[in-house]
């Protein structure tokens, strides 16, 4: 009577052992023609913006007769190669910054290539090149080829400007406002701003604004006072175990970004100010903010809104908006004490340290898993060659990382192509351990950006000690979520 | 003269009764109308409210929804999105409602051990289970296929029977010994008395097996790769944080079939309910 | 105990019967039952198929995990340990398939052995199908549900389970080999003290949420179903879209606008600085027990319209006679409730106030979303609002380490099963099924 269960048991063992037969003789390969179909994956702007479907076509117009063909890979453009590649949904080519393709190089998910076989090894910098530079076993290797170069900027309305700044705003007479020359000025300015405002909220004049909890963009606080992330080795190699964040005198960095939060508001502690900076930078309510060149045509368009809504026609505006958003860097000194509040002009010269901001490379990576790598070669050269990368950086306005479209183009991305052989940038470590630095320190930076608003008797870091105390133990942690667990 | 007290102290009853569902249905409302009212934004982005309103209106966000599919193919995602929520509530009910009989008008020997290890199972953190899911999609071949996930939310289904069986608990028994006695089978008793006493928890059952996959994001960005299959939920995070009022758009009408197929399903989920030839 | 009487049956008796033994359905055929015999016969010849070409290589890979490490570079395929893992389990899963049908094969040769001896005709393979599908409705009912749980729940679980005893994680993912390492990973959580510490803190308030969150969503669903069931209330079907409204949108969206709503630049720090107020941080480092309660409540307003909903469902199942009976012997509104329907709910849903209690138990997208991208002092990779299944996620997805993650997670599966089986061992609803038939 028991018997038949077994039909319904088998048929499913049956069709069970049918697909794990069939499924394992995995991917064959679509033999369809001779045509090579390389999938590109670029970033969300460029897509956006239209340049993808400019180099797509170009590329494909091209190798038209060869039979090679660029498609949009059409996934996130954040999607981890390391789980898509092996099993064949992951792009040929992928665009990203350096510490996230650098992190695919050091488990081989994308190819070492060799400089030199690309038309734009001599035009592009060298430090550019470096960001891409792994060792393994020893022996260095170059997996990427950089594109551009990411630092944060800072941008504002060029009508902000106070009238009287020639008289009041350029002690120097350098025809440039010291509040964009150094961070003391930047402070007076916005302190001011602050004070002036008689809005009910009090929330409608400000001056530079920042979330503070964002160590990419802030990083200037550790950076230019001798604080790093992770130490190099003589070899110039990485070294993960050597944490830099309390290094130096970082904790007088700290107390120039707790006194800066002052003259903001509690939006400095968490992401408020990231997300809004567009929109209040566009209605006036803030001077200026800073961010990645990459988000300038999210800048424009939050003003020419503003402008249209004043009557300006959709052309107009987007012009006005235009010529009115500037875009330039950090300004270039900070107290070395860091006391922002006093005076520049009685500051000797000896008073300054030189702001040095985190910045990336973004670029191309060869997945190690495309069957096509020759063609893969052939694209990323195409890219990366002096008209797509001019093309790039006119419709994205990036700043590239070859010194002929810098130089051609001119203006900020001359200045950070400068910035990148000058050393006034520091790259992002280009190992997996980065991963792990950030939770911890902008959980911290959160915290110190909170200070000014705490009542007298809840505050934390009153005594540079407790800073002291709180990067070192930041430092720890990091260490702790690298090593403790590991078997390194 | 006592009949009219008895209805002073029923309006009194009545109108705190209806007071206290004003404040409810206000606390249950108004996160909703704030989405709607920021959706209707002109500038794009929340921060130009001040508090919860916005200073100019304009339908540009839901424009932008169904047209500019450039970078976000939302059209195209409420399309995947209905054809795997349909398909797995459909499958997923069908299995639900099978257990969850089963397991509580039938005696067997397993019955109770089965009962144990579906609790045990349910207990384990499923995220830590996801990169065995991808491997197994991977091996059989099913990633990019929406039928991955049809397969999944279905199959995972009668984890969640505990409810149904709860419902066919409270069934008599007697319903069911009189249709023995008349000599129907069990495939016929499960056809043609349970199915049509349990018309309330079917439906019950189906919005909430048609609830899930409308808005999971976990298992779509895990097994959809490409952006042309993605569902609903996974695109909204996807969406770029400066584009608020467009997310806020988007999951407005992502709420929109579930509120209709309440309206559609309400006479089933409440006078079925009470109806159901419940009797003693 | 079946099974060897079986055997013995089959042992006793020709050569015709004995043989199905060692060739599954030979002996079905040669008794005449073709049909039968040939599916036998054939499942045999596909898993022997199957374990030749594939399983074997399978199973060693198993054992191994991998002997060749891959190097993309060169275009080496090498070994992927953890596809070999599931793919072991995969075949593991196919053997027990197989033996069960071996089972059954040897209790139908019995079966039929004994009609032949006792000289009954034997049933037609129509006949037999149609009398096992109404005696064995259960077993047919639930092979489909069975088979998926087994393979897209059980087997991924059985697989981290694995998955703890392996050094995967840290440095060690492919294309790099994976290894067994035994307990290595349970000693590790032993030895760090950060690990202990944390563990306890997050378990203590993990549970004391738990309890509170299933309460809250609990009795909430349950006041609400019954105030919208006083025969005051008129238009029930539209007070109770309000409710419906929550359960339309999706959680993550709801929690996104909830944080957003709470964040510095949010609405409600808004008004509170428009009234003089200073701004709040509801949410952020120093947050604490304010972050906890907002959870709290922004769980309740995600999950009492469900419960909401069931509570309807059961209290439209209730008996109107027994309030009739109730209020002529003069029990107030109140004692209705507590002798009444109190019981009759409680009695009807305890299976879906553990499963609600293991669900928040489990919330991992709460304070994922509200608070997530915090570290605590005090804590290893958590904050201060985590429960165990964030700080899992920070600990084997943002940081890597899925060897000592599937370890911890082992631990707490343990524990948190054994407590809710004990409880629902006990709970009258597993007990006396009957007693509301």
């Amino acid at each position: 009577m028991r018997k038949k269960k077994i039909i319904v048991v088998m048929a499913s063992i049956f069709s069970l052992a049918v697909s794990m037969t069939a499924c394992s003789g995995k991917d064959e390969k679509k033999s369809s023609g001779e045509k090579v179909v390389l999938r590109i994956l670029e970033n969300d702007t460029a897509k956006e913006e239209g340049y993808l479907d400019e180099l797509i076509s170009a590329f494909n117009e091209k190798y038209k007769d060869q039979g090679i063909e660029a498609v949009d890979a059409n996934m996130d453009e954040y999607s981890d190669l390391a789980a898509n590649g092996p099993y064949g949904y992951g792009p040929d080519v992928l665009y990203q910054a350096n510490d996230k393709l650098m992190t695919y190089a050091e488990d081989k998910h994308i190819l070492a290539i060799n400089p030199e076989d690309y038309e734009c090894y001599g035009t592009t910098a060298k430090e550019a090149w470096s960001a891409f530079d792994i060792s393994i076993d020893g022996k260095t290797y170059t997996c990427g080829i950089p594109v551009n170069v990411q630092e944060p900027m800072l941008f504002y309305r060029e009508d902000l400007i106070p009238e009287n700044w020639e008289s009041e705003w350029d002690k120097d007479s350098n025809q440039v406002p010291d509040f964009f020359e150094n961070w003391n000025d930047l402070y007076k300015l916005s302190k001011q701003l602050r004070d002036s405002d008689s809005s009910a909220n009090k929330d409608e004049k400000f001056g530079f604004m920042s979330s503070f909890n964002n160590l990419y963009l802030n990083a200037n606080f550790f950076l230019s006072y001798g604080a790093y992330i992770f130490g190099k080795d003589d070899a110039g190699i990485y070294d993960s175990s050597d944490i830099g964040f309390a290094k130096g005198d970082a904790a007088n960095g700290i107390e120039a970004l707790i006194q800066f939060a002052s003259v903001m508001d509690e939006g400095c502690i968490d992401d408020t100010i990231i997300t809004n900076r567009y929109d209040k930078l566009g209605n006036g309510s803030y001077f200026c903010s800073v961010s990645t060149p990459d988000t300038y045509s999210l800048f424009i368009a939050k003003l020419a809104l503003h402008y249209e809504e004043d009557g300006l026609s959709e052309t107009e505006a987007n012009e006005k908006a235009r010529e009115n958003l500037k875009m330039i860097e950090l300004p270039a000194l900070m107290p070395a004490d860091g006391d922002l509040s006093k005076d520049s002009s009685t500051m000797k010269d000896s008073d300054w340290v030189k702001t040095v901001v985190m910045g990336g490379v973004n670029g191309y990576g060869i997945s190690s898993y495309t069957e096509h790598r020759d063609e893969a070669k052939l694209f990323v050269d195409f890219a990366t060659s002096y008209e797509m990368i001019n093309k790039r950086t006119q419709i994205l306005g990036i700043a590239p990382t070859r010194s002929d479209v810098a130089k051609e183009n001119g203006g900020t991305a001359d200045t950070i192509f400068a910035s990148l052989e000058s050393g006034r940038i520091m790259l992002m470590p280009s190992i997996k351990a980065v991963d792990q630095i950030w939770k911890p320190v902008q959980t911290l930076m959160g915290d110190f950006a909170k200070e000014p608003f705490r009542s007298d008797a809840e505050k934390k870091y009153a005594k540079k000690d407790d800073i002291n105390t709180a990067l070192e133990k930041a430092s720890k942690d990091i260490y702790d979520a690298i090593y403790t667990l590991s078997d390194k | 003269m006592i009949k009219k007290k008895r209805s002073k102290a029923e309006v009194i009853d009545s109108v705190v009764t209806h007071s206290v569902l004003i404040v409810v249905s206000f606390i249950f409302l108004f996160p909703v109308i704030w989405l709607i009212l920021s959706s209707f934004s002109k500038s794009g982005s929340i921060y130009d409210l001040s508090g919860f309103f916005p200073k100019s209106y304009s339908l540009k966000s839901y424009k932008d929804l169904f047209f500019d599919t450039t970078m976000y193919d939302y059209p195209n995602w409420l399309k995947n999105t209905l054809f795997v929520a349909v398909c797995s509530a459909i499958l997923g009910t069908i299995l639900v409602i099978l257990t969850a009989y089963v397991m509580s008008k039938f005696t067997f020997t397993m019955r109770k051990p089965l009962m144990k290890t579906t609790l045990v199972l349910s207990m384990f953190p499923s995220f830590m289970g996801m990169t065995a899911v991808y491997l197994l999609m991977v091996n059989f071949g099913l990633i990019n296929k929406l039928w991955s996930l049809i397969l999944i939310y279905s199959a995972g289904a009668p984890m969640g029977y505990l409810v149904q069986k709860g419902y066919f608990d409270t069934i008599s028994n007697s319903i069911y010994e009189a249709a023995k006695i008349d000599g129907a089978s069990n495939g016929k008793i499960f056809l043609k008395v349970t199915i049509p006493l349990s018309k309330p928890i079917i439906v019950y059952t189906m919005l909430t097996q048609f609830a899930w996959p409308w808005s999971d994001f976990i298992l779509p960005s895990l097994l959809l790769k490409n952006k042309d299959l993605w569902t609903v939920a996974v695109g909204l995070m996807n969406l770029d944080e400066t584009k608020f009022t467009r997310f806020a758009a988007g999951s407005i009408f992502i709420g929109i079939p579930i509120i209709i197929l309440y309206f559609c399903l309400s006479r089933f989920l409440v006078q079925g309910l009470s109806s159901g030839a419940v009797k003693e | 105990m079946v099974l060897i009487n079986n055997v013995k049956t089959i042992m006793n008796s020709s050569f015709k019967a004995k043989i199905s033994l060692a060739v599954m359905g030979l002996g079905q055929i040669l008794y005449g039952q073709i049909i039968k015999g040939l599916l036998y016969l054939s499942s045999l010849v596909a898993v022997f198929l199957y374990m030749a070409f594939k399983g074997v290589t399978d199973i060693k890979g198993f054992i191994t995990l991998g002997t060749v490490e891959a190097d993309p570079w060169l275009g080496e395929a090498g070994d992927d340990s953890v596809m070999m893992m599931l793919r072991g389990i995969l075949c593991f899963v196919i053997l027990i398939i197989f033996i069960l049908i071996y089972i059954s094969n040897i209790n139908d040769m019995a079966e039929i052995v004994v009609r032949d001896k006792k000289g009954l005709p034997l049933r037609g393979f129509k006949e037999a199908v149609r009398v096992f599908c109404d005696k064995k409705f259960h077993k047919i009912a639930l092979a489909p549900p069975i088979i998926g749980v087994v393979i897209f729940n059980v087997l991924p679980i059985v697989f981290m389970i694995l998955i703890a005893f392996t050094n995967y994680g840290g440095n060690i993912v492919p294309p790099k080999l994976v290894d067994w390492i035994g307990f290595g990973n349970f000693k590790k959580i032993l030895v760090l003290g950060e690990l202990k510490s944390t563990f306890f803190k997050i378990l203590s308030w993990n549970i004391i949420w738990a309890a509170l969150a299933t309460a809250v969503n609990y009795f909430g669903g349950l006041a609400l179903a019954l105030l919208l069931n006083k025969k005051c209330v008129r238009g029930r079907v539209f007070w109770r879209a309000f409710p419906i409204l929550a359960y339309a949108l999706p959680g993550f969206i709801t929690l996104l606008a909830f944080k957003f709503m709470f964040s510095y630049g949010g609405p409600v720090n808004y008004y509170i600085k428009l009234f003089g107020g200073s701004a709040v941080g509801f949410l952020d480092i120093d947050a604490g027990i304010k972050a906890k309660i907002i959870g709290l409540a922004i769980n309740a307003w995600i999950s009492i319209p469900s419960s909401m909903l069931l509570a309807t469902g059961i209290l439209s199942n209730m008996n109107e006679d027994l309030y009739e009976a109730a209020s002529i012997d003069g029990a107030t509104k109140w004692k209705q409730f507590i002798k009444i329907t109190l019981p009759f709910v409680v009695f009807s849903t305890t299976p879906v106030i553990i499963t609600s209690f293991v669900g928040n138990f489990n919330n991992f997208g709460i304070f994922y979303f509200l608070r997530g991208g915090l570290y605590n002092d005090g804590y290893f990779l958590a904050s201060d609002t985590d429960l165990l299944i964030n700080w899992l996620y920070n600990m084997s997805i943002d940081n890597n380490y899925y060897g000592i993650g599937a370890a911890i997670s082992l631990i707490i599966f343990v524990i948190t099963s054994i407590l809710s089986l004990s409880i629902y061992v006990r709970s009258a609803a597993f007990k006396k099924e009957d007693t509301f038939r």
